[in-house]
């Protein structure tokens, strides 16, 4: 595979046995492939697949633990995102790094502007800099004002603009990650178009994603990573989306459900959710939720799911609808008050969201019950107390010192304490916002087994993770979002993965 | 929280833990030995009176701010919001002591300072939470508009005619303590129960810790934050009113720079300024601290302006020791 450089290997980018391992766990292993020059190079891979490794090392920001890299035939180290710039490969990055408040001529040229000297003082050379800018943009085949302000621009531009600032610094491979997730479809277009002038420029780009469709707009191959293996690499010209589903997931494993009872959906709900909507985010959202019953919400990132668990649990605003809960009904949920009637929350980014990160695992536990522990809005250590135990023991949480910082726990751990948390409320219903991103498969597990759990006490769930065989695996039921709507509700023994994938991703057209 | 001390040394274990968790108390301590044998006077019964009596107007603002700076926020505007709350009580003793006799004026007087300290307070909570103006800038603009009214209310000219009996609780004693210590340490005891022994502060940790999460779980955080700003509010004029009496009149101009003492003890005590952390003992050490270098500095006959250049120093010093003993930990 590593034949002699050649100057025709600008633009190629080999890897041979690149590793990278997080104390025992694999991230990547042992990936070696070829991605030759001058094509669009998908990389596909589920969460968790290796695919960000692949991406932090070629952008320098982590190093292989093992195995070498070859950039345009020549054996690479790359120590720092500096020296990944100066052996051409820039990456432009899923959250965008333009400043708002800036031209886009500054944000191209941020960190490099042009200068020049007046008087005998050094100053910023403002025409030329506009000059420069605005001729990378005509080669790229943009039409935009230099001068604008970023802030006025739409998403997709601002994307370009990001991808016109990668540009000038002339690389020979181009990352793009995800670089369409927060665009409109006429927006896609703008962004394709370029990609496929930057290409035929001779550019490599590697491109990720996690949309099917766009594979095949885009690009040339497709590499797919699994688990941190290489599961295959295949030209897209005889590809097609059943063969990339497989090389994702693999023989697709049978879900490993507990045998569940039978819901009882004949008496009257725990949660009725009816016509909720929020304009622009999701529209007419209707569901229910019985007791004993897992429901499990499937999509694609940005369909809506985790806006419309937010929204029904009171933490966002809606336009319209109604939730009830037990019986109760309320028009615009808004926290407290849903708290009070019985709903919990455990959010998605865990860190940022779920817990208070300085405060030990007691107080955290805590959190959500202060009303109820307290009498007269007296709490002690000693009231408190029982609540700790009882969730550190039911949960399993494993914790040397609950008056630690709460910081100091595994991600699995971390997450039980937010469960926890939320059991010390006596919930009725339960939105688990995906419960196991971060933890390991262990952790995961045990996580499940709390949710089929509590379940099978009478608990009401909302189940949300991005990983659909999760869905399957913990759900009863599972609604489809896609688009800020429900499209579909299916039968997880009745489905099988890949259609509730091709079901999540069918064209939005 | 107030146990995180112990787990630390229950990490370790030998003196460095003791040392570090104590830190700013046995900085306290050497600073008083040394005081005591350089200083003259400074160990008499009497100097000791005087500086309680000088950290106790401080100190009571100065656990209100505690838990304001816990919460995530802060409060520029409480050297003004003591002055005007020693004007309204000065302009109700003097303008109806003789309608509705002096102790009664003086009274509904103190009752319209802590009226308007709590809403003072819980507004710059609420422009926060409607209008997104950060704290920082409400009371900055509360810092100039507080003084002007309290100008505004005695004419420019200290409002002085005063019944007697009012200076009593600014200069008075009771049982050979000064009449303000007795509400320092009350205050102390009732913010340290607040903080420690309450639903409502333990929420102040926890919004102070991270406001999103304190939010998903269900706690009002706007509430909290107006409530501890409003609170300060409250425990501000009161000291006014001790000012007040202890210089026996109203006036403007009394408590300039105020603020910025009270932030400092409070930050000497290892509150961060970031939220989520600190304690009110902390400041207590804290206020007990800057009134022993100034009264020491007095004493030893250090130049004005020299003991401003080394207060800032401390300030500094605190907040860097601070930063070290976090890395540390």
């Amino acid at each position: 595979m590593l034949d002699a450089s050649l100057p025709t290997d600008r633009g190629r980018l080999e890897f041979n046995a690149v590793s990278k391992a997080y104390g025992p766990t694999l991230a990547l292993a042992r990936f070696s492939h070829d991605f030759t020059p001058g094509k669009v190079h998908a990389l596909m891979g589920k969460n968790g697949s290796g695919k960000s490794t692949l991406v932090k090392i070629l952008a320098g920001v982590i190093q292989p633990s093992e195995g070498t890299l070859r950039v345009n035939g020549t054996d690479t180290t790359f120590a720092s995102p500096h020296d990944a710039f100066g052996a051409g490969v820039v990456t432009v990055h899923q959250e965008l790094s333009l400043i708002p408040s800036l031209t886009i001529g500054e944000n191209i040229f941020l960190g490099r502007l042009p200068m020049t000297r007046r008087l005998g003082v050094r100053v910023i050379d403002w025409a030329r800099m506009h000059r420069e800018a605005a001729t990378l943009l005509a080669e790229m085949g943009l039409d935009l004002d230099t001068h604008a302000t970023v802030s006025t621009l739409s998403v997709g531009q601002q994307q370009v603009i990001e991808i016109a600032k990668a540009m000038s610094f002339r690389p020979s491979i181009l990352l793009l990650d995800e670089p369409t997730s927060a665009l409109a479809t006429r927006e896609v277009d703008l962004l394709f178009t370029l990609v496929r002038r930057l290409r035929d420029r001779g550019v490599t780009i590697l491109y990720i994603t996690h949309r099917m469709n766009e594979l095949f707009q885009i690009a040339d191959t497709c590499t797919v990573l699994r688990d941190g293996n290489f599961a295959g690499s295949i030209d897209m010209a005889g590809a097609t989306p059943d063969r990339i589903v497989e090389m994702m997931f693999g023989e697709t494993a049978k879900a490993k459900r507990p045998a569940r009872q039978v819901i009882d959906r004949s008496g009257s709900p725990l949660l009725d959710v009816k016509g909720l909507t929020r304009h622009g985010v999701f529209a007419d959202i209707s569901f229910q939720v019985h007791p004993g019953e897992i429901l499990g919400i499937a999509g694609l990132l940005g369909a809506g799911r985790t806006e419309v668990m937010r929204a029904v649990f009171g933490a966002d605003p809606v336009d319209a609808g109604s939730v009830t809960v037990a019986g109760r009904s309320f028009q615009r949920p808004d926290l407290q008050t849903m708290k009070n009637a019985g709903l919990g929350y455990t959010p998605e980014n865990r860190k940022e969201a779920g817990l208070v990160q300085i405060l030990s695992t007691h107080d955290n536990l805590c959190l959500a019950s202060l009303a109820r522990i307290s009498s007269a809005g007296i709490v002690s250590r000693a009231g408190e107390q029982g609540f700790v135990d009882r969730q550190i023991k039911d949960l399993a949480i494993k914790v040397p010192d609950p008056l630690l910082p709460v910081s100091s726990l595994s991600g699995g751990n971390q997450q039980k304490v937010v469960i926890g948390k939320w059991m010390n409320t006596a919930p009725k219903v339960m939105f688990f916002d995906e419960p196991s991103r971060g933890v390991d498969v262990q952790a995961k597990r045990q996580i499940f087994d709390i949710i089929w759990q509590k379940a099978s006490e009478g608990l009401g769930a909302v189940f949300v993770s991005t990983e659909l065989e999760e869905v399957l695996e913990v759900a009863d039921r599972i609604l489809v979002m896609r688009q800020g709507r429900i499209v579909a509700e299916v039968d997880p023994t009745e489905i099988t993965l890949n259609d509730l994938y091709a079901l999540c991703m069918k064209d939005q057209t | 929280m107030s146990d995180a001390p112990t787990t630390a040394q229950r990490a370790n274990g030998g003196l460095m833990p003791f040392v570090r968790t104590y830190t700013m108390e046995l900085i306290l301590l050497a600073l008083v030995v040394f005081l005591i044998f350089t200083a003259p006077g400074f160990a008499s019964l009497a100097n000791t009176l005087n500086v309680l009596r000088t950290v106790a107007m401080l100190g009571i603002i100065a656990f209100g701010m505690t838990a304001v700076i816990i919460a995530g926020e802060i409060d520029l505007s409480v050297g003004a919001g003591a002055a005007l709350a020693g004007c309204i009580v000065a302009w109700f003793g003097v303008t109806y002591a003789e309608a509705w006799g002096g102790t009664a004026a003086l009274g509904i007087g103190f009752l319209a300072a802590l009226i308007v300290g709590f809403f003072t307070g819980f507004m710059t909570g609420k422009f926060r939470q409607w209008f997104n103006v950060p704290s920082f800038i409400t009371t900055l603009a509360l810092f100039t508009a507080l003084r002007g009214a309290a100008n505004l209310i005695t004419g420019g000219f200290p409002l002085s005619n005063l019944p007697s009996s009012f200076g009593f609780f600014g200069g008075g004693y009771l049982f050979g303590i000064p009449f303000p210590v007795y509400l320092f340490a009350l205050t102390f005891v009732a913010m340290h129960f607040l903080m420690n022994h309450t639903s409502f502060g333990r929420s102040v940790y926890a919004v102070g810790g991270n406001m999103e999460a304190a939010r998903l779980s269900g706690i009002d955080v706007w509430k909290v934050k107006s409530l501890t700003l409003a609170l300060t509010g409250v425990l501000t004029a009161v000291s006014g009113t001790l000012i007040a009496s202890q210089i026996g009149s109203g006036t403007g101009t009394t408590a300039t720079g105020m603020e910025l003492d009270v932030i400092a003890a409070v930050i000497i005590g290892g509150t961060s300024l970031f939220g989520g952390k600190g304690r009110i003992w902390g400041t207590f050490v804290g206020v007990i601290f800057l009134g022993c270098i100034s009264n020491g500095m007095t004493l030893l006959n250090v130049s004005e302006y020299w003991q401003y250049v080394v207060r800032g120093a401390i300030i500094l010093g605190a907040v860097l020791l601070n930063q070290m003993l976090d890395r540390s930990r």
